[in-house]
């Protein structure tokens, strides 16, 4: 049970006015200091099990602990810890880059000099600095991206939850966020939990994976053991093999 | 703002027949003596009405009044004034020598008064009575002339009393301040504050249109994922709409005093209590953001909650005497009305413009409207907290 910094117990959530279960009995480990990757295909309910790892939610049964809190019933204790990218682009279209960064900064109480120099220093590294007094609606999607990913870093979280952080961007794009996430994880010991439709890209950047479908836990694990248990020589063929090939919503 | 224009444009015809210098008189005069010139002096100083003299005969005078261009009419009957000088003779001369046997008119004198039919019967019994008033100090006067006349010629030695013909007990009549019922404010009155109030509160919709897309668009969820209280985000966003509300309030008031007036209309009396005015815009505003708040946590989408906001608040606005003053409401209404927030505020807003009242007086207004706003807030932040938690 050591190192074990997410601890989720069986966790199930039915929406109301919906029959299946979007979330349904899971139960998973994360490590600390590891690169968790939950996959699965659209509507498997990824971003609810993260809607409620983050307190947003509170499950119809089950728990989970983030660093052995209670994530509803010692929710601002887990709210400090962690950082979100939540799946939309959630950034005032009318403010600047830096105006929103500033802004959502303040909301995570981190003093002003201190942020200024955060921000600046993420700007550098992703490659915004130019942009930075730009309003968020002249910007391209690989841009507000970066800047969604930004926000989430700010306060230095020990953990942190990303909801497709690298959807519906270019190469370049999605390059520099996966590096700056690998040298974060590295030199912060930040612990990320992910999700994604980029197999290849999960396959190479989570040290532990998980797939799940329709609101049901298929397969967990280390990456590489992920691989070898299911006799597979890449997570897609992993992930294909147990999903089928139909569509899913 | 449009709206204020035509609204109390529109109604200041209204409001100025019942409140101002208007009620058109129709005056015959067929004495043409004393009783006449006094009583037509009376009224026209009487600055109720607009006097308007005209020789013509009773029937005529009648078919006027009926028609509908004057609102009544005073007919002076041929030689009162002569008549009522020899009764007033003939009854002091009666008191001073009993047992003489002058003659003595017992016809009666009567002035006639026609009212157009729509009057109410409170007017007339008003007008009556003051016109009642006016003749009977006419008569007093004659009686005094010929008393003192008649005091001379008995004792010559006597000085002349000088009466004058000052009533010795006179009623004031006015608005009573602190009951409602009785107070008619002009139409600017009226309009910029109830006006004011619908504005303040249409606030809802981009309020509630603001608070569901940032829970479309991910930004409520990230801000709920923050350590940070969530009612401290919903506190800052209801504060700045609470200033955007100011400065319109700002601007309403600009309107009514220095715009309006251009047009013709009366200027808006502000009072001069500043800080309770401030104090009522700010109550008001709260409970405007309240209420947005509150609708833009439970509506499912903008479209839904655009829609409730307006209905609602055409709904409170009408019932809160926003269109129709409250003061010209049957009394059922008025009560309907107490339960409207913009009826509160509206009525706070009279408090200090027109009846002068302080703090204090306002008092119970601005608590309901406070109230309102921590109820909505508090009904919105639970009802978010519930959906997430049940
Ligand atoms: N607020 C909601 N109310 C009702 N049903 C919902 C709600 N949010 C999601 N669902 C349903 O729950 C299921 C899981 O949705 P979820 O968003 O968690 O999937 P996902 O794995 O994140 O999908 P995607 O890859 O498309 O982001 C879906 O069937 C979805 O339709
Ligand atoms: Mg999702």
């Amino acid at each position: 049970m050591e190192n074990q910094f997410v601890e989720i117990q069986n966790i199930s959530k039915l929406y109301k006015g919906s029959l299946v279960p979007a979330v349904n009995n899971i139960s998973l480990q994360i490590k600390k200091q590891s690169v968790f990757g939950l996959l699965g295909p659209n509507g498997a309910g990824k971003t609810t099990l993260i809607s409620m790892l983050c307190g947003l939610f509170k499950p119809d049964s089950g728990k989970i602990f983030v660093d052995g809190f209670n994530t509803i019933s010692e929710s601002k204790k887990t709210k400090q810890i962690i950082g979100v990218v939540p799946q939309e682009i959630a950034l005032y279209a009318k403010l600047t880059a830096w105006e929103n960064l500033m802004f959502l900064g303040q909301m995570y109480g981190i003093e002003s000099v201190e942020l200024k120099k955060r921000i600046n220093e993420h700007l550098q590294i992703l490659g915004l600095e130019e942009n930075k007094n730009q309003q968020i609606r002249t910007f391209s999607g690989g841009m507000k991206r970066r800047i969604n990913l930004i926000a989430g870093l700010l306060h230095h979280p020990k953990l942190l939850i990303l909801d497709e952080p690298t959807v519906g961007i270019d190469v370049q794009s999605k390059t520099a966020i996966i590096n700056h996430l690998k040298k974060i994880n590295k030199e912060q010991g930040t612990t990320i939990f992910y999700t994604s439709h980029h197999l290849d890209e999960a396959q190479d950047f989570c040290t532990h994976i998980a797939i799940i479908d329709e609101g049901k836990l298929i397969t967990e694990g280390e990456t590489n053991e992920v691989i070898k248990k299911n006799n597979c020589k890449t997570i897609e063929e992993v992930y294909l093999n147990i999903t089928g090939q139909k569509f899913r919503d | 703002m449009a709206l204020v224009f035509i609204v109390t444009l529109v109604q200041d015809s209204t409001f100025k027949s019942v409140n101002e210098t208007s009620v058109p008189l129709l005056f015959v005069d067929n004495d043409k003596d004393s009783l006449s010139f006094q009583l037509e002096n009376s009224l026209t100083q009487a600055h109720f009405f607009t006097t308007s003299k005209k020789n013509i005969s009773v029937d005529e005078a009648k078919q006027l009044v009926a028609t509908g261009k004057f609102l009544m009419a005073v007919i002076v009957p041929e030689n009162i004034s002569k008549k009522l000088r020899n009764k007033a003779k003939a009854k002091i001369s009666k008191a001073f020598n009993p047992n003489d046997s002058i003659i003595n008119d017992d016809s009666e004198l009567q002035l006639q008064l026609f009212f157009d039919p729509i009057t109410k019967q409170s007017f007339k019994v008003t007008i009556s009575s003051a016109i009642d008033k006016i003749v009977s100090g006419i008569e007093m006067q004659s009686l005094t002339k010929e008393l003192s006349q008649q005091l001379k010629q008995n004792f010559p030695n006597a000085k002349p009393i000088a009466f004058d013909s000052k009533p010795l007990v006179t009623t004031i009549q006015q608005y009573a301040s602190t009951n409602e019922t009785s107070l008619v404010p002009n139409s600017v009155q009226h309009n910029v504050p109830a006006w004011t109030m619908f504005a303040m509160f249409f606030i809802c919709i981009p309020l509630s249109a603001n608070i569901i897309r940032e829970r479309d668009d991910g930004s409520a969820f990230r801000l709920l994922t923050m350590s940070g209280s969530y009612l401290n985000v919903l506190m800052g966003k209801i504060l700045i709409y609470l200033l955007v509300n100011l400065i319109q309030f700002v601007l309403m008031l600009c309107v009514g005093i220095y715009f309006l007036p251009m047009l013709g209309l009366p200027q808006l009396q502000i009072g001069n209590n500043f800080f309770t005015l401030l104090v009522v815009a700010l109550s008001s505003g709260l409970a405007a953001c309240g209420f947005g708040l509150l609708v833009g946590t439970i509506a499912g989408s903008v479209d839904q909650a655009a829609l409730f906001g307006a209905v609602s608040i055409v709904i409170l606005a009408a019932l809160g005497g926003v269109w129709i003053p409250t003061f010209v409401m049957p009394e059922f209404m008025r009560k309907i009305s107490s339960i409207s927030p913009l009826n509160w505020g509206l009525e706070a807003f009279y408090g200090v413009f027109v009846r002068g009242l302080s703090l204090g007086g306002i008092f119970i207004y601005l608590l309901k409207l406070k109230l309102f706003f921590v109820a909505c807030v508090s009904g919105a932040f639970y009802y978010q907290v519930y959906r997430r938690m049940r």
